[in-house]
């Protein structure tokens, strides 16, 4: 009796839902050349206020094809949004806000248009000037994504603190970082840096890998499907790292202080660009003394190359629109006023190598400098590994990175340990 | 009636078990149909050391937060009791507890324990030495029991508080005539005859313990070393980050039987029937 009642329920749901079903397919044809581009941005209001400007603009010109753009929807991270719409069928024509590791994953799966087999993709490259810069986004010989901005990642220094120490310029070696770290000791007036960024592994974006790749003049980290990092500059770097830790020249949790750099319990720490807009209103005498620093290296070397926190657009294999929305795309880009616009109102670098050769854009650097000292540095930042399996790869770094710091492993035993195991994550 | 609750149970539980099951047995990656693998994705989990870390995680959790939670929401239990005005706001405050966003209490009891946090500054200030609380592989489990324990204590509390009530006063007023002391009381009396609520409180600790995600996630990233890492921060890494929600599936039922084997072998081995005759 009870299991007639339950068909009698959901029969006639069901046979609603099989008749509507049928009957949408047959009006989609029709309706799929009128539909909008679908763009999703992220969800930060300075990128919304540039996508909003750049929308409207092309949408004000008849013969465009209109776009319409949201942002990402809300979800634990932007990844498991897209990834929930292209499990659902809902996925945009195109996306920004998206890393390398995550195109990556996207390209495993065959989500992703080559950008490069598009027509006008060689000019626009020219045009925009990326020509050194987009061989570090090749995907397994794709060009799945186009870079947007460029942060480098840098230190910001105290140099209203530095001063005290008798430092005019910002340090670039080990041994200055060793020195002002036991300086700070004996007046136990704090630290000199914040050498790790976090526990998450999302953190090593913003201390081993910056500072490996300026130890190593920009090699990378994973190549041939195997771990690289164990090499010898790979120990200089953990060395460092280690001894910092070793001697309490610094902490692994700065959780509890809301801004160690602002308070003076560091003299240098790793900032975004994102920052500045924050600093101007809350901290605005210190952000007078902060000079960009590069990442440190054992020789102090010039221009040293760092990692590129970098996100760029997609295009999805599924969209009906891939012609006009390439035409959107090479229109944004093509035109240096747009990443211009771009710099005024998110503050980060575009991609492209003339910041500092380009008229335009050095006459607003020179209104901002330390977002003009910050754009020195994009011609040396390079994004991170194109690999699938980035959150396993650096949760093995953070590991590799805690058993220095909490069981003295010896730095050399802790790299091998994690290349190993990255190796056996990449299938060796 | 039921049949709706049926058709609520077919979509919300039956038809996501059916799923899950699928799941564990095919290669999916959010993207077209499921392939059949077989036991590949079981054999795979078997031999993943993060996983097997992450359950042993949950063993060393349950060490620290039985005990403490258990003597905290006795003690809350047995102050309640004595307590003549006010029971129902003071249970009420520690309910709270119980009812707040797992997001919002764990980043202020991050901020809380930070190395420069409130607590071991005032440490420091007036004892001259701070506790790494999350900041050391052993301390950070301990931390994060004791934040769930502030979590859990009211609601256990009145649990044991219930069944603390029922037990009938005569027994007591003749314990007393034979002049039995305060503690022989609790273990001779009060614990055995609350053993139904104890079970209870064990088997919703053991549950929870399986379960935790918000506090190892945004407190320690599952740090350091692997040590707070739980089987379902493990599971989350694996479904929308690593993009491999077969092996979350897979994962999600291991830990599932091996919850339900040790609650099975808690109530073997420590329930009993009490009955007042």
């Amino acid at each position: 009796m009870k299991i007639f009642t339950l068909v009698k329920w959901t029969a006639p749901v069901v046979l609603a839902m099989v008749i509507s079903g049928c009957g949408q397919d047959d009006e989609k044809t029709a309706e799929q050349d009128a539909t909008p581009i679908k763009m999703w941005v992220a969800p930060n209001e300075n990128e919304e206020a540039f996508w909003n400007a750049m929308v409207t603009e092309w949408n004000s010109l008849p013969e465009h094809h209109k776009v319409e753009f949201t942002t990402i929807p809300a979800a634990s991270s932007s990844e498991e949004a897209i990834m929930n719409a292209l499990a659902s069928r809902t996925e945009p024509d195109i996306s920004s806000n998206i890393f390398i590791g995550f195109a990556s994953q996207l390209n495993e799966m065959d989500q992703l248009i080559d950008l490069a087999k598009l027509p006008g993709y060689p000019q626009l490259i020219e045009n925009r000037h990326m020509g050194k810069i987009v061989p570090a986004w090749e995907i397994n010989g794709q060009k799945n994504v186009l870079p947007i901005y460029i942060n480098p990642i840098v230190y910001w220094w105290r140099m209203d603190l530095l001063k005290q120490y008798g430092y005019d310029k910002v340090p670039t070696t080990y041994q200055d970082i060793y020195t002002l770290s036991q300086r700070r000791a004996d007046d136990k007036s704090g630290y000199a840096i914040q050498l790790t960024a976090g526990k998450n592994w999302w953190d090593r974006w913003f201390d081993f890998i910056p500072l490996f790749y300026a130890a190593t003049n920009g090699q990378a980290y994973i190549a041939d499907n195997k771990a690289q990092y164990n090499n010898a500059q790979g120990e200089t770097v953990l060395t460092f790292m280690a001894k910092i830790f070793a001697n309490k020249w610094s902490s692994y949790d700065f959780t509890a202080v809301d801004d160690p750099l602002a308070t003076g319990q560091v003299m240098a720490s790793v900032r975004g660009p994102w920052d500045i807009a924050r600093y101007r209103k809350q901290y605005p005498t210190i952000l007078e003394s902060i000079q960009i620093g590069p990442m440190v290296t054992a020789d102090g070397h010039p221009q040293p190359h760092t990692l590129a926190d970098s996100k760029g657009v997609v295009m999805f294999k599924s969209s009906k629109h891939q012609t006009e929305a390439w035409e959107f795309i090479q229109w944004v880009f093509n035109a240096p006023e747009h990443d211009l616009k771009w710099l005024e109102l998110t503050g980060m670098p575009p991609a492209r190598e003339d910041l500092l050769t380009n008229s335009l854009f050095t006459a607003y650097l020179g209104h901002s400098p330390v977002e003009k000292q910050i754009a020195a540095f994009v011609a040396n930042a390079q994004p991170p590994a194109a690999t699938t399996k980035t959150s396993e790869i650096q949760r093995s770094m953070t590991q590799m990175i805690e058993r220095t710091i909490f069981s003295g492993s010896a730095p050399i035993e802790a790299l091998n340990q994690s290349a190993a195991e990255t190796d056996k994550l990449l299938g060796q | 009636m039921a049949s709706s609750w049926l058709g609520y149970s077919v979509l919300f539980w039956f038809y996501p078990f059916v799923w899950l099951a699928i799941l564990s047995v095919t290669q999916w990656q959010f993207i077209g149909t499921p392939r059949f693998n077989g036991l590949y994705n079981f054999i795979g989990v078997m031999q993943d050391e993060l996983f097997w870390k992450s359950m042993l995680n949950v063993l060393r959790f349950l060490l620290y937060y039985i005990p403490i939670v258990l003597v905290a929401s006795l003690l809350f239990a047995a102050g309640l009791k004595r307590i003549k005005y006010g029971k129902g706001f003071i249970a009420l405050s520690f309910l709270l507890a119980n009812v707040s966003s797992g997001v919002a209490y764990s980043i202020v009891f991050s901020k809380l324990f930070s190395e420069y946090g409130p607590i071991n500054e005032f440490l420091r200030e007036w004892l001259g030495f701070a506790i790494p609380w999350f900041t050391n592989p052993d301390c950070a489990m301990l931390s994060i029991a004791l934040i769930v324990t502030w979590k859990f204590v009211g609601y256990y509390g009145l649990i044991l508080y219930s069944g603390m009530m029922a037990i009938p006063k005569d027994i007591y007023s003749a314990a007393i005539l034979d002049k039995t002391g305060r503690f022989k009381q609790l273990y001779a009396i009060t614990l055995p005859m609350m053993n139904a609520q104890i079970i209870m409180v064990l088997v919703l600790a053991i549950t929870v313990a399986f379960g935790i995600f918000t506090e190892p996630y945004l407190i320690t990233g599952g740090g350091p070393l692997n040590s707070t890492t739980t089987p379902m921060v493990v599971m989350y890494e694996a479904a929308f980050q690593n993009m491999k929600p077969s092996w979350a599936a897979t994962m999600s039922i291991i830990v599932a039987a091996c919850s339900f084997a040790l609650i099975w072998i808690l109530r073997r081995m420590f329930e009993k029937n009490i009955e007042i005759v």
